[in-house]
């Protein structure tokens, strides 16, 4: 960053001495444009020294996908993005038949149970139970009185959601594959975290009179930013961080407006 | 050095995974594990109605009687149930067995419209608020070999529809509502009769209870009526009670209906063509589409141009139809289920399927049944879902909260929702467990 050309020194008007055009000894002053000292780079030294990294929705070390980072004068933009509560997207997947104490794959068995009496039917059941409530909550915690007639519009088109602190709430679930034991969802959710996520896959388990672990989860799309967006690993050098800037500016203003 | 033995430190990955290998496995549930089928009741339970009795009469002296039961409870019975009825603080269940028990009734019993329940403290009397689900003796010909379809309520008496020994009525028939002659004076706490109607053209395959008249469906599409008639309700032409169900015509003649409803005092049929017709009572706008009078005496067809109508149902105040594409249309006065300020209208409004659950993830959510109650309304998607929307009297609407609902509300049911029967202040819920 520091070898971009930084911005060219100020220049200031001084008058300064010089000799007059007539004769020699009498010391005229003369206005001319010159650089200021104080802004020559030897003297103010590299432009970046540290860099403002601020970070968006916290992502577990056994989880991965999309992590939110705002640098410098963005960190104001991460609060009003936190802000506008907008819902999260996670694949996670899991594994039937076993059941552990942190609910996921690596931590110690608890239980082992059959499975094969769990169809692709009974799992659905179970995720429009897992919505119907949810979709309770949101409107409970929503803090909109229900007997207003913009409280019957705003639930017409779905709008409305929690503008404050509430427990996670998942607005849609979905079975993206069923393959005995292995089966995997597409979660969309508002202040969750992943260790809830989990425990929510080890609880689908239970109500299939089952077990549940949950194998993997992935942040696929955090508000705005997609997987498209995102950097991979090899691309973590100065142009694909200004490119990515670039495209997402755009996108996070028209959000921003239209929330708040 | 001595052996003691060695060292035990943390497991190392082959003994972890030994040691999940080596882990017993549990079963809970074997593949032919079945789903069963129970009972969900709430709302008002001082009556009986719930059927629970330490709802009213507690079992413990320090434990306090529960007034309103806000959130659905569960409801053990001995058969699984087929089909449930709400009356005016009373309910009655039906079970489609070939046993001798196949009714059972609670509640109000104060015209004996669960029949006579013998008191235990004095045999000569009947019980005249039943807490527990008790059965009701019928006087069947071939009682191991009839089953009971259906049953119905009104507001003090209940129709038992059988499948080949006809239907039998029970209760109030100061209107003769019960389908038999007016008796003056006739005292109808602890009488033991129990009406038996069998003249119909054909099989009767539905019964309906308005709040004093009954409804009869049979086979052929035919609607016989008895009972009050002041607002029209019985749809026979005249505005007097009758005692004998007499056969409905006006424009219902010659179609085929494949369903009736009814709750208060108006009365609406789907025909098989899907279209509407109504009669009775119109001071809430219900009929107002074809004709300016409160009273309506003969069954006019309703120009609705809203599809073809699948189910209707008919409430105190406000009517409800679900057309073959899943949509749900209301009119009438009330709280209508379209917000605060939509409170009377006479041409059928939709209310949007994404109240209902439907949206871009789950495009494939309809509604399935609709059910009315004197002052609230039920819908049942495909997916067991339950909503619930109007007056919520006595927490009769079931979601926890003792407000009035102003648009469609899910009510938490742990299971399926198979059926629902609505009545003025409970209402009981068929379920099916995951």
């Amino acid at each position: 960053l520091n070898a971009v050309p930084g911005r060219a020194p100020r220049q200031q008007v001084r008058f300064l001495p010089a000799p007059a055009p007539g004769g020699g000894g009498a010391v005229e002053l003369v206005a001319a444009r010159v650089p200021v000292l104080a802004d020559h780079p030897l003297v103010r030294g590299p432009r970046f020294r540290k860099l403002k990294i601020g970070a968006g929705h916290r992502l577990d070390v056994k989880a991965s996908g999309v992590f939110v980072l705002g640098i410098g004068h963005g960190n104001k933009l991460l609060t009003d993005l936190y802000n506008c509560h907008l819902t999260k997207v996670y694949t996670v997947g899991g594994l039937f038949g076993k059941a552990t104490d942190d609910f996921s794959d690596t931590g110690n068995l608890v239980e082992k149970t059959t499975f094969d009496h769990i169809t692709r039917e009974k799992l659905e059941r179970i995720l429009a139970v897992i919505q119907g409530t949810n979709q309770k909550a949101l409107l409970m915690y929503s803090n909109i009185d229900m007997k207003t007639q913009e409280a019957y519009e705003l639930a017409v088109k779905g709008l409305i959601r929690p503008m404050g602190k509430s427990p996670p709430i998942i607005t849609a679930v979905r079975c993206l594959q069923f393959a005995l034991p292995e089966f995997q969802l597409e979660i969309h959710c508002l202040h969750e975290t992943q260790q809830y996520l989990r425990k929510m896959v080890h609880e689908i388990g239970l109500e299939l009179k089952s077990s549940a672990v949950c194998t993997q989860v992935r942040r696929i799309r955090d508000g705005v930013f997609t997987l498209d967006d995102a950097l991979l690993r090899t691309q973590w050098n100065l142009q694909s961080i200004q490119e990515a800037i670039r495209n997402c500016q755009l996108k996070v203003e028209r959000e921003l407006e239209r929330t708040l | 050095r001595r052996g003691l033995g060695v060292a035990a430190g943390p497991p190392s990955s082959r003994q972890l995974r030994e040691a999940e290998e080596a882990a017993p496995v549990f079963q809970y549930a074997g593949k032919a594990a079945r789903r069963k089928d129970r009972v969900f009741v709430w709302g008002f339970s001082y009556s009986g109605a719930l059927g629970v009795p330490s709802f009213v009469k507690p079992d413990a002296g320090w434990k306090k009687p529960r007034r309103i039961q806000p959130t659905p409870y569960r409801l053990e019975t001995e058969e699984k149930i087929s089909s449930a009825a709400c009356g005016y603080g009373f309910t009655l269940l039906a079970s489609n067995t070939r046993d001798i028990t196949k009714v059972w009734g609670m509640g109000l019993n104060k015209d004996s419209q669960l029949g006579f329940q013998r008191s235990r403290r004095d045999q000569t009397k009947g019980y005249e608020y039943v807490l527990e689900p008790s059965p009701i003796p019928l006087p069947l010909e071939k009682p191991q070999q009839t089953r009971v379809l259906q049953v119905s309520c009104g507001r003090a008496h209940s129709l038992v529809l059988t499948d080949n020994e006809g239907v039998f009525t029970m209760g109030n028939n100061s209107y003769g509502q019960c389908g038999r002659k007016v008796v003056e004076d006739e005292i109808y706490s602890g009488s033991h009769l129990i009406h038996h109607l069998k003249e119909f053209d054909s099989r009767v395959v539905q019964v309906v209870c308005g709040q004093d008249h009954s409804l009869f469906r049979t086979k052929k599409g035919t609607v016989y009526a008895c009972g009050w008639g002041a607002d029209g309700q019985t749809g026979l032409g005249h505005y007097n009670i009758t005692s004998v169900p007499t056969k409905l015509h006006g424009d219902i003649a010659g179609v085929n209906i494949i369903q009736v409803s009814s709750c208060g005092d108006c009365c609406l049929a789907v025909s098989d063509e899907g279209d509407v017709f109504g009669w009775g009572n119109s001071e809430y706008l219900q009929l107002a589409s074809v004709t300016e009078t409160t009273q309506v005496n003969v069954p006019r067809h309703l120009p609705f141009k809203i599809g073809k109508v699948k189910e209707a149902a008919c409430g105190g105040t406000g009517n409800l139809v679900l057309t073959e594409e899943g949509n749900v249309f209301v009119w009438g006065y009330g709280i209508l289920g379209k917000g605060p300020t939509l409170t009377e209208t006479a041409v059928p409004e939709m209310i949007p399927p994404s109240l209902f659950g439907w949206s871009d993830f789950s495009p494939d959510v309809r509604v399935a049944h609709v059910r009315c109650g004197l002052s609230q309304f039920a819908a049942l998607t495909n997916k067991g879902e339950l909503f619930v929307w109007g007056k919520n009297l006595r927490g009769c609407l079931g979601t926890g909260r003792l407000e009035d609902q102003y648009f469609p509300w899910r009510v938490t049911v742990p299971g399926e929702v198979v059926d629902v029967a609505c009545g003025v202040d409970h209402m009981v819920s068929m379920v099916r467990s995951f």
